[in-house]
């Protein structure tokens, strides 16, 4: 007979618990606001996106038909306004893109609320079954470019700045082919300048090792499940060099980044111990996370144990999916916050400094709402424009059929958490206003002001339904500061910018330059804040990759700002 | 302690150290039990709903009234054996002489059987239990009709890890009486290992409106709502389990524990401090307080407190109980690291590295093709 080996009781139930709370600090409040709450409404119907993430779904739900659906807001053709990319799926097993319906789209913002779509136009409908996608201007000519990642292609496109695009993946070099000329199932990209040389360099997330003839199949038939990723062995990342000359060298190797071999699905940039070099987080799938230390552009130290994060505080690890890094608490020091599967809960570190984190989900209040969610695209944004960043994420479970466990669903509602400004969250969900009452398949999100409002909108692409344009619509009156930095020293968009900003009130918020963040996505460049009550900054200091600080005093609420690295 | 420790060791087997409580059997000698028809139904309604004091002394009147009835002496068999008494396997061979192959006997005698660790017999005689009416075993759950011998033997079928089979007959047992405490809670011990905490809940909670002394009952009730994000409910739900929870043979020595971590999840770090103490004292030899304290003291800021709890739980093998080598490697290089002891913290991410996690994830299932 079978005994029974351990209690229900002993085992550990979920991810989450864990950190200090012990001492808060008191902190400088922003004056106060309109109490207003957070309200989105999903203004897709009239927008005239009509894009549907078609993901080839076949009757044996292949682990990939899960994984597609990244987002980007770039402004491609530099009129001001945020147009919109989506990745698409292909058919399986032929993995190309056969009929339009699967083909990649970018829909141009025609500053009313309406869009219109341009891709065949831009040239960029795609090849290959993509996936996610990274939005920055690689050769520093003022033009955002895009990066599409896919299982059987990557793409790089120039911006040609007359609407179209050129791909350029070979001669760049760039094409997600590892050194024994393998393609890697590449997720998620993110533009990054590791070695602040004034050009932005690629790191490329990769999952798992699957091809249509290795294909796993699980559950029962008729009702397949996405099986899950330990029946697959795992693949390296990649980091591409930019060279300057339109070509990249893969430095995976030189600067230790192919030594850890992982699940990557998110990936999130920041520089978590403030020393000037930006590091990396990789979210992978049901194994350790990997934070990549940069060592001064030479290369990354992977000190994701050390540092706390590479499980759960409870040792162990979660299907991490999206993650976005940034300062939550506005105390100088980017956070983690990821998504995961439903009965983990989502994952929310505190970066305490020297070093290390801690697992805040419960502390923070969001273990309890997360533990019934599962997420992708993820957010540390400040949707209320009350100086503190709330937590987004697009949910929906990994199978088409989970519902055939009653605890599971397929379906699910975005969230959000709003910040209560004491380190804890509050699920706001439920009071969001229509936009986020919408059950669907959501995965990638991307984040930036649609119609330049000042308030941040979400864009999402859902599996089988139509993409959601998420309107912030919160009606509190409180101020905002959206800052576009314009680099020349350092690479053109500023990214990896560091921001201190402190207002008239005297609270002080952090953020980066930086599209990386949630899943397979790419959000807007343009660095937003909150400002409460607030109608004037006092002082907005930039320290920029180059090494450059500017201060800027006195700078007006309610504005684009654009600021020219070193310009007075 | 010695008390406690058999308590914990039954409840780690993950079976009801109590006796099980069904419709007391249908005596085959009626006449000894005539005119007492009356009485034996409120005994059947105090077992079956743990009431074993009461029933106790409705036995002492019983028994010298009616000495030769049967029934009497399979009540008087639950109760010792509800007391983990031994004599109690003496009384049920007695009264499966004097009746036997009667199903609800045989299936208490299993459940004791269970309860001391005789697996192998307890199989058989639950098998017997369910077996005396019926043809084809397929249709055990359609033709059997004795709730006791259904809850057991369905419990069993999951011990042997046959647990669609073992549903079935729980389902089958809380249907033909749906006020036996134990079948509602042994089929929610079902729903609480295949984590369907909603099902789950819906027994807990007919169990303790059955019984709402049984300690483990609420435990695991609150264990349930957690994950259902019913937080004042299962906070409500421990606090009745530990108000409860009294020495002796029904006694939850993992309340404090649950308690304890539950707590940590709402911020409430002395409370719960309180909790984890006692836990560690509760159940000295198991991995899982000291890890759950060790990672408090963590959180707490007592480093070296926490250091001490970890090298504890590291001394404790995973066998005793859920918490991986993983899980203490990496909390110890947190701790060490937090101590500023380098080569420690090294030592213990090097073991972290090393260490396959455990694969979990939503929805696992295995290839079928």
């Amino acid at each position: 007979m079978n005994h029974p080996t351990s209690h229900h009781r002993l085992v550990s139930l979920t991810a989450g618990l864990l950190i200090a709370l012990v001492a808060r600090e008191m902190r400088t409040q922003p004056p106060t606001q309109n109490a207003a709450g957070i309200s989105f409404e999903n203004r897709q119907p009239q927008s005239g996106v009509d894009f549907v993430l078609n993901n080839g779904t076949t009757v044996d739900k292949p682990i990939i038909d899960s994984i597609p659906g990244g987002v980007a807001l770039l402004d491609y053709d530099n009129d001001g306004f945020l147009d919109i990319f989506f990745t698409n799926g292909a058919r399986i097993p032929s993995l190309s893109k056969e009929v339009p319906g699967f083909y990649n789209r970018l829909y141009h913002n025609n500053h009313d609320g309406t869009f219109t779509d341009v891709t065949e136009k831009a040239g960029l409908s795609g090849t290959g079954y993509s996936i996610g996608v990274a939005a920055a201007d690689f050769d520093n000519d003022g033009w955002t470019d895009l990066y599409v990642t896919g299982i059987n292609h990557n793409i790089l496109y120039r911006n040609n700045h007359d609407g179209t695009f050129t791909d350029v993946t070979e001669k760049a070099g760039v094409s997600g082919v590892n050194s024994a000329g393998k393609k890697l199932l590449s997720v998620s990209a993110a533009w990054i300048d590791y070695d602040n040389d004034g050009r932005l360099d690629l790191f490329v997330t990769n999952y798992l090792d699957w091809s249509p003839e290795t294909s796993k199949v699980c559950g029962l038939p008729g009702k397949r499940l996405s099986c899950p990723p330990s029946l697959y062995p795992g693949e390296p990342n990649i980091l591409y060099h930019n060279n300057g000359d339109g070509r990249f060298t893969d430095v995976s190797k030189s600067t230790g980044i192919a030594d850890q071999i992982g699940k990557g699905m998110g990936v999130a940039v920041a520089d978590y111990d403030a020393d000037g070099w930006m590091d990396i987080f990789v979210a992978n799938d049901n194994q350790r996370n990997f934070l990549f230390k940069n060592r001064r552009g030479k290369g990354f130290d992977e000190v994701g144990v050390e540092a706390g994060v590479a499980y759960t505080e409870d040792g162990i690890p979660v299907s991490s999916m999206g993650v976005d890094s940034r300062d939550y608490r506005n105390d100088g020091r980017p956070g983690i916050f990821i998504t995961a599967l439903g009965g983990e809960t989502f994952p929310l570190y505190r970066n305490e400094g020297n070093d290390l984190f801690s697992m805040e989900t419960y502390p923070a209040n969001i273990g309890f709402s997360t533990y019934k969610m599962s997420g992708w695209g993820a957010g540390i944004v400040d949707l209320n424009n009350d100086g503190y960043k709330d937590l987004f994420s697009a949910n929906s479970h990994v199978s088409e059929n989970a519902d055939i466990d009653p605890q599971q669903h397929y379906l699910q509602t975005n969230a959000i958490f709003e910040n209560m400004k004491d380190n804890t969250f509050q699920d706001v969900s439920a009071h969001a206003g229509p936009g986020l009452s919408l059950r669907a398949a959501h995965r990638g999100a991307a984040f930036g002001d649609l119609n330049n409002d000042g308030k941040v909108d979400i864009v999402v692409s859902v599996i089988a339904g139509h993409a959601e344009l998420l309107y912030n619509t919160t009606a509190n009156g409180n101020h905002w500061l959206l800052i576009q930095t314009i680099g020349t020293k350092s690479n053109r968009d500023g990214i990896g910018t560091q921001i201190k900003l402190t207002s008239q009130s005297g609270s002080v918020q952090f953020n980066q330059v930086t599209t990386a963040g949630s899943y397979a996505s790419s959000s807007d460049k343009r660095v937003h804040f909150g400002l409460g009550g607030d109608t004037l900054v006092k002082e907005v200091t930039l320290r920029w990759p180059s090494g450059t600080v500017q201060t800027l005093h006195n700078v007006k609420a309610d504005q684009i700002l654009k600021v020219t690295e070193g310009a007075l | 302690m010695r008390a406690l420790y058999a308590s914990v060791l039954c409840l780690g087997m993950a079976v009801r150290c109590l006796a099980a409580t069904s419709e007391v059997s249908t005596d085959s000698n009626a006449d000894a039990c005539a005119g007492a028809e009356i009485q034996l139904k409120s005994l059947s309604t105090n077992l079956n709903r743990n009431q074993f004091s009461a029933a106790e002394d409705r036995l002492t009147v019983l028994k010298a009234e009616h000495p030769d009835c049967s029934s009497i002496l399979l009540a008087e068999a639950r109760i010792k054996a509800s007391q983990g008494a031994a004599e109690a396997r003496d009384l049920f061979s007695r009264f499966l002489k004097k009746v036997p192959n009667d199903p609800a006997g045989l299936a208490y005698f299993a459940r004791f059987l269970i309860d001391q660790g005789q697996y192998q017999q307890a199989d058989e005689l639950s098998d017997a239990a369910v077996s005396q009416d019926v043809k084809d075993p397929a249709a055990v759950s359609q033709d059997v009709k004795d709730p006791a011998a259904l809850a057991v033997r369905g419990q069993l079928l999951i011990m042997k890890g046959q647990p669609k089979q073992g549903e079935e007959l729980l389902i089958k047992s809380c249907e033909l009486d749906p006020d036996n405490a134990e079948s509602q809670f042994q089929l929610g011990v079902l729903y609480d290992r295949t984590k369907r905490p909603g099902e789950a809940v819906k027994h807990f909670q007919k169990v303790v409106d059955l019984d709402p002394g049984y300690a483990s009952a609420w435990d695991y009730l609150a264990l349930n709502l957690e994950p259902l994000g019913e937080v004042d409910r299962a906070d409500a739900a421990y606090r009745r389990g530990l108000e409860v929870n009294h020495e002796g043979q029904q006694f939850d020595a993992f309340l404090d524990y649950n308690y304890g971590r539950f707590l940590a999840k709402r911020n409430r770090l002395a409370e719960s401090k309180l909790h984890l103490d006692r836990a560690v004292e509760l159940v000295p030899d198991y991995r899982d307080t000291w890890y759950d304290r060790a990672k408090l003291n963590l959180r707490i800021g007592n480093y070296a407190q926490a250091r001490s709890d970890a090298e504890r739980a590291a001394s404790l093998t995973e066998e005793t109980g859920g918490i991986l080598n993983l899980q203490v490697y990496n909390l110890l290089e947190q701790i060490y690291r937090r101590l500023g002891e380098k080569e420690l913290a090294d030592k213990y991410a090097n073991l972290t590295r090393q260490t396959p996690p455990p694969t979990r994830k939503g929805s696992e299932s295995t290839p079928s093709q």
